[in-house]
């Protein structure tokens, strides 16, 4: 009976569209635009994603003995405040952790989830290569494409669009690499 | 008429939408190329491309998030 029941859903053409299809592009703009405005409304800072990692990094290296008080990233009156406060009375990583059961969601409800094998060992060494140097740079830039250029651009900032430009430019050498070694 | 399958299981974008490219280049007009694909993302740009190029798309479910996206070579 259950399975008659799902098969009569994934025929559905409501379930399609809402939730088994990609939305528009447009639609998700609008829509990103709508909860960065809640997101500054509400919690008083702009959308921001990778600043919290370092957040949760600090944490656990406080967790296993280690401390970051005299970390010159962490000096501020703010981010002092932030740390004392814990995670669960960080905005930020209450969010991030939303936007991650969020994605798995939609992936389940519109049962696209699969556990994806290892293509190749190139791949693995790349991604962590990749993740160490976006992470460095996040934090030397004082923002990821989201807080320093989404959010940059979004509260008519300069620097966003300085961003921008240079980020295309990172773009170009960095696909020209994937073609080059993944191809 | 030519049937290839092009393996993109495990490769996230835009490495299934360039391997797409250089392999239906390749083929003759007539000839289907049959992308496998489980990345998301991939599912939209393959097919989007192919259209606008002016090729016939066909997307097969296989499994949960697994496709196939059939392409045939129009000209």
């Amino acid at each position: 009976m259950l399975k008659k029941f799902s098969e009569s859903i994934a025929k559905n053409d409501y379930y399609k569209a809402w939730l088994k299809d990609a939305w528009p592009y447009l639609t998700g703009a609008i829509l990103l635009s709508v909860f960065q405005i809640v997101t500054i409304a509400v919690t008083g800072n702009p959308w921001g994603v990778s600043a919290v990692l370092a957040n949760w990094g600090a944490w656990i290296f406080e967790a296993v003995g280690g401390s970051v008080d005299k970390w010159y990233y962490f000096s501020s009156s703010a981010a002092r405040e932030t740390l004392a406060n814990g995670p669960l009375r960080d905005p930020g990583t209450m969010r991030n952790l939303g936007i991650a059961a969020g994605a798995l969601f939609s992936a389940l409800i519109a049962s696209g989830f699969k556990v994806k094998k290892l293509k190749s060992w190139r791949q693995v060494i790349a991604a962590v290569i990749g993740g160490l140097l976006m992470g460095y740079g996040a934090r030397i830039g004082f923002g990821c494409n989201i807080g320093a250029l989404y959010s940059g651009i979004a509260s008519l900032s300069l620097s966003g669009w300085v961003y921008g430009v240079f980020m295309f430019f990172g773009a170009i050498v960095g696909s020209r690499l994937l073609v080059k070694y993944f191809m | 008429m030519k049937e290839e399958m092009l393996d993109c299981l495990g490769e996230a974008c835009p490495v299934p939408l360039v391997k797409a490219q250089k392999a239906l280049e390749k083929l003759d007009a007539g000839d289907i190329l049959i992308v496998q694909i489980d990345h998301s993302c991939a599912m939209k740009n393959v097919p989007e491309w192919a259209r606008e190029a002016g090729h016939n798309v066909e997307i097969e479910e296989v499994d949960d998030g697994e496709w196939e996206v059939v392409i045939e070579k129009v000209k």
